[in-house]
């Protein structure tokens, strides 16, 4: 029996499984975490080696080169870079998208062993870094403080790090921007040498005076003790009594020779709030938390945690992820809601009956919370994504529930009982069901293989519609037809009251219907000019394609900003401080919609990796973070903000780079678009003469460039000491023993650690700062050889300052050069050209290698995807098709609506001014399913009407006309099923929106034209089809005659 | 003995089968599926794309009393509608074991 057969002989069971199916969603639901984008594994790898005390040269002679040698011969690598900088070389490894990096990280791990044995001796182990959403912070806390900021790390790290590395889910916690503390041990050069004393020994006596030693075991009588000898200082005071000399009259003291100060370190970041100083906090997640509940239980925590603190220190939250998830989810959810409000309405508008419209209805929470069950079960989160596809699909659920209802309708009308017609209604159009089913499947499917950045957020989507629509159809198949026999009555009164309302829709349905019957006759008469017309028209609108600008992912308002502005380089950290003092207090006062502003500047810590890396740092960097009130509050979009806050950097000549990003991010896809001009040359000077021409170019007549960056920093000045190896041989001193005397007293030299309260501080021994100010102070440290015989720099060696590169970027193994161009509110492609025609006019030397790229070329990459997409969906729609109809030709003139949904789309697109970008072009290829449905509608109906005996003309008539109804309500449920998408300003919704634009402008357009061109054309094809079997009939007859006669 | 032969739309056999328990019609040969064409109005039942209906067919043996009463209800089945269709034709039966 089949399986509505059975639905409908046994309700119970079927409305049970449902039920069931319901249940486990709406478990599944409540088991859910929320996210904003699906977890998604990066293709990067980045492998940091240390080297230090190197200079970027150094670096990528004998590190970087080295091991890119090693490493370009890795599998599926796609493109390498690297960056080398003093004291290290960062390798990034960019592997084709749908690599197994955890089979790639071994594989490079095999290779750095391979090499390791060749890098210098200095060298320190390579450490490989992947990245992943995890590393993007949940929440930022800024803290201010007054008083208590020389404390301030050790506070934050025992009362706040602490507590909030208790909160389950919270993967770490660090804490920046607050002083740490050291203790100093500053000598004075001129008493050293007149003890003769060196800095190594005075390291080394304090070294030995700050231990503790086990002394072994005792036994007293019948008991054991352990014996210790304590020597570790109490207190850092004790350090100053060390006795570094005795002599048989006196001894000296290391308070003779030296400050010894217990203080925070001189160089560090410094972090603004709101122009008070203070740390900030940063906090990540673990893999697979869930990002909302920990925010929420973070923003508990902290009022507990604030009673602890000393009463100047104040937290508060400067970053929190959670909001613009919850405020995404919100605003999705209520696009969700409209779509489900709109899809209802146009059932009721077109059936006029309740009961009908209660049982199509029905289909879409079930199709839906059916969904939550597979998002669980393949581990998937509520995102941004996801929600996305409930409302992509929520239109198209209930067409197959359309066809079916309407078919048992007009089968119970002719007067069957309403459980045959159920049975036989849906028996009917089960396989037409089954195959526009199959045909939107065919469209979902192959977006589950995209990979790349667009495959991060079409993987989910495929996935999600393809199920949603499979299990609309097992309902339209199963519980439809049963709801039907069990609710549908044979002859359903209508009420008076119901006849005033809905009378009049009615009248408008039937004058459509004849409207339509009338045109479709009249195009019929004019079939040529029919056809020519829409051909025209589509010529028209792809020339009108060809000026439409393309972008890749649209720029998003996330109430973000995020930027660097750096001085001229060597500047003092004192004036960067003024400066950003000042533009921070005019920002403060001109934007209202500020909320807070953070801003970092100074040096990181060296042993900070992270900030070394991840972001620039610098005596002469600003760092800043803004964070604007959300959107419905404010009339200016971030954009709109930049651009003006942009404007008022023009008053501070001091600033030599500005760099905005509205988003916080930039590049990556998903912040602000960029074109990357690579230039490839190894001769510094040349390359960055080409740079700055190319730049200053661009500035001047590209429309559009926002900020435009050049990716090398400028040299900076170095003193260089150069030892004389033959005066060093004499001295009997090795240089390594040189070069370490000298780092040793202007670096310092960390003798031993200070214990208090289970922390440990670095004692440093270095030269006091004024003695180390000057070339001379260097040239006059003492270097003792092996018979401590003192000899001055000076004297073998020669101090020089010259200009060095601060770091050197190779892409696949070439020295370039980068121009960053941003342009926030132009399309890429105008930027590109602007960029090109510049290009062409300048002389490239024969050695330079030039490469537009960025963003730029993600998005040709991906485009090309794309295009390969769409070819394959038509291909496997055209074989659903052509298998359904068991026909070559039917298919094909199905297909005509395809050039003019690419009208509508081009239209759409054109009339709202929105660039073309990757959701754009996916809903273009999404259209390729929906359109065709109508086609198949239609196609399939005249087909009947033929197949019945109706000559062509009578059966594209009465077929067009009986089918109007059903093509107009399956179209205007997921055409306003869309509309809350396009037209609702939620936070994220700008990614959405060309998709929803493209979808509407597409079907709209081509179900008008299907309407007209499809019968037209058919009739062409059916008249060829008939002349052929009239032929075909009459010489079969023919032949039978000839055979009587005989 | 009579054998009556009923072709009718699919969605008629409840009912049909309700008339012979009323009747006391107790055997009979049934064809589930059946395709047709009526002579005079009636549609094609092809079971196929397009004429999805399909009929199924009874022919069963009656005592002769019973014939006219079982035409009757059938025609009554069929007037109720007509768009569905049933046909009935008896013949008499010569010998039977």
């Amino acid at each position: 029996m089949s399986i509505y057969a059975t639905a409908v002989k046994k309700p119970i069971t079927t409305l049970l499984c449902f039920v069931a199916v319901i249940v486990f969603g709406l478990y599944s639901l409540s088991k859910l975490s929320i996210d904003l984008l699906p977890d998604f594994e990066s293709n990067q790898l980045m492998i940091m080696t240390p080297y230090p005390g190197a200079n970027a040269s150094d670096v990528e002679t004998n590190v970087t080169r080295l091991m890119e040698d090693g490493l370009n011969t890795v599998d599926d690598l796609k493109e390498l870079s690297s960056k080398s900088m003093e004291n290290f070389s960062v390798i990034t490894l960019e592997y084709e998208w749908g690599t197994d990096l955890d089979v790639a990280v071994n594989d490079v791990r095999d290779k750095l062993d391979m090499y390791r044995s060749q890098l210098p001796d200095g060298a320190g182990q390579p450490t490989i870094f992947r990245f992943s959403t995890n590393m993007i912070p949940v929440v930022i806390l800024s803290v201010e403080s007054k008083e208590s900021l020389p404390a301030l790390y050790k506070i934050l790290d025992d009362r706040v790090a602490n507590a909030l590395n208790r909160i389950n889910g919270v993967g770490s916690v660090s804490i920046s921007g607050a002083p740490q503390r050291i203790v100093e041990v500053n000598l004075d050069p001129k008493k050293l040498e007149a003890y003769n004393l060196s800095i190594e020994q005075i390291g080394q006596i304090i070294s030995s005076e700050n231990m503790n030693l086990p002394g072994g075991r005792l036994d007293i009588g019948s008991d054991t003790y352990s014996l210790r000898v304590q020597g570790e200082f109490i207190e850092s005071d004790e350090i100053k009594d060390i006795i570094v000399l005795a002599n048989q009259d006196r001894a000296v003291k290391l308070s003779d020779i030296a400050e010894v100060k217990d203080t925070s370190r001189d160089k560090i970041e410094e972090s603004y709030t709101n122009g008070i100083q203070g740390a900030s906090i940063v906090i990540l997640k673990q893999s697979g938390a869930n990002t909302v509940e920990i925010a929420d239980k973070v923003k508990a925590a902290l009022p507990e945690i604030q009673k602890n603190l000393p009463p100047d220190v104040k937290i508060s939250i400067l970053m929190d992820t959670s909001d613009s998830i919850k405020n995404s989810i919100a605003g999705l959810t209520s696009t969700v809601f409209y779509a489900f409000l709109f899809v209802v309405l146009v059932v009721i508008f077109f059936l006029g009956r309740w009961r009908a419209t209660f049982i199509i209805v029905l289909t879409i929470p079930v199709s839906l919370v059916a969904s939550f069950v597979y998002l669980l079960a393949s581990d998937n989160t509520l995102n941004v994504i996801t929600l996305s596809s409930l409302s992509i699909a929520i239109g198209m659920v209930v067409d197959d529930a359309i066809v079916v209802l309407e078919n048992i309708t007009s089968h119970i009308e002719r007067g069957s009982p309403p459980k045959q017609a159920a049975i036989y209604g849906t028996n009917e159009v089960g396989v037409a069901v089954i195959a526009t089913t199959l045909t939107v499947a065919a469209v979902f499917f192959p977006l589950t293989l995209v990979t790349g950045m667009a495959g991060l957020m079409f993987k989910p989507l495929g996935w999600m519609v393809t199920i949603i629509i499979c299990f609309s159809t097992i309902a339209a198949l199963t519980l439809t037809p049963m709801l039907c026999s069990q609710l549908l009555k044979q002859d359903p009164g209508r009420s008076k009251m119901f006849m005033i309302l809905y009378g009049p829709i009615e009248k408008i349905l039937d004058w459509l219907d004849n409207f339509y019957e009338r045109t479709l006759r009249l195009v019929l008469r004019r079939r040529l000019i029919t056809i020519t017309g829409a051909v025209l028209l589509f010529i028209i609108s792809l020339v009108m394609g060809k000026s439409l600008a393309t972008e890749f992912f649209p720029p998003s308002d996330n109430a973000q900003m995020s930027g660097v502005l750096k001085l001229e380089t060597g500047t003092r950290v004192e004036i960067t401080k003024e400066t950003a003092k000042r533009i921070a207090e005019l920002w403060k006062e001109k934007y209202p919609e500020i909320e807070a502003l953070n801003y970092t500047l100074g040096t990181a810590d060296d042993d900070n990796i992270f900030a070394v890396v991840m972001q620039d740092n610098g005596d002469h960097i600003i760092n800043l973070n803004a964070r604007f009130s959300s959107m419905g509050k404010r009339d200016r979009s971030i954009f709109q903000l930049t651009d003006s806050m942009r404007a008022d950097l023009a008053q501070f000549p001091e600033l030599k780079t500005i760099e905005l990003n509205p988003g916080g991010r930039k590049g990556g896809g998903m912040g602000i678009p960029t074109v990357d001009v690579e230039i490839y040359g190894y001769d510094f000077d040349r390359t960055n003469a080409f740079a700055q021409d190319l730049k200053r170019r661009v500035e001047q007549n590209v429309q559009g460039a926002a900020d435009v960056l050049i990716s090398r920093e400028d040299f900076k000045p170095e003193y260089q000491v150069v030892f004389d190896r033959k005066k060093l041989a004499i001295q009997g001193i090795p240089h390594s023993t040189a070069a370490q005397y000298v780092r040793n007293r202007i670096n310092g030299l960390t003798a031993s650690k200070f214990r208090e309260d289970g922390d440990e501080y670095d004692i440093v021994v270095r030269y006091g700062k004024k003695h180390r100010e000057s070339i001379e102070d260097i040239e006059n440290i003492i270097v003792y050889n092996s018979q401590g015989k003192g000899v001055k720099v000076k004297e073998i060696a020669d101090v020089k300052e010259v200009m060095s590169p601060p770091s050197i970027e190779r892409k696949n193994r070439e020295r370039f050069v980068t121009l960053s161009i941003s342009a926030p509110s132009t399309p890429l492609s105008e930027v590109v050209a602007g960029v090109n025609s510049e290009l062409k006019q300048m002389d490239i030397p024969a050695d330079f290698g030039i490469k537009v790229g960025g963003s730029f070329e993600d998005q040709q990459e991906s485009f090309a995807d794309l295009g390969v997409l769409l070819l394959m969906v038509i291909l496997l729609v055209y074989i659903v098709m052509a298998s359904q109809f068991e026909s070559f030709s039917a298919p094909f003139i199905i297909m005509l609506s395809l050039p003019f949904a690419l009208t509508g789309v081009i239209l759409s697109l054109f009339i709202t001014n929105t660039p073309l970008g990757i959701t754009a072009a996916i809903g273009a290829i999404m259209l390729v399913g929906i359109v065709v449905k109508n086609g198949i509608v239609l196609v399939d109906f005249i087909n009947l009407n033929r197949e019945r005996g109706d000559e062509t003309f009578k059966a594209v008539i009465s077929g067009g006309k009986s089918r109007l109804r059903p093509v107009l309500m399956t179209t205007a449920t997921t055409l306003l099923g869309m509309i809350p998408m396009a037209v609702m300003p939620t936070e994220g919704s700008e990614m959405w929106r060309p998709m929803a634009i493209v979808i509407i402008g597409g079907l709209a357009f081509s179900t008008m034209l299907t309407l007209l061109v499809v019968p037209v054309v058919y009739t062409f094809f059916s008249q060829r089809d008939e002349k052929k079997k009239a032929r075909k009939a009459a010489a079969e007859i023919a032949l039978l005659e000839s055979l009587k006669s005989k | 003995m009579k054998a009556v032969f009923i072709s009718f739309n699919q969605a008629l056999r409840e009912d049909i089968i309700l008339v012979f328990d009323e009747l006391g019609i107790k055997g009979f040969s049934f064809w589930e599926e059946t395709q047709g064409r009526g002579s005079h109005t009636g549609e094609s039942h092809f079971g196929n794309h397009a004429w999805p209906t399909l009929n199924s067919s009874i022919l069963t043996m009656v005592d002769a009393d019973k014939v006219d009463t079982l035409l009757d209800l059938l025609h009554g089945l069929d007037k109720r509608n007509e768009l569905l269709g049933l046909r009935a034709f008896v013949w008499n039966i010569e010998k039977s074991i």
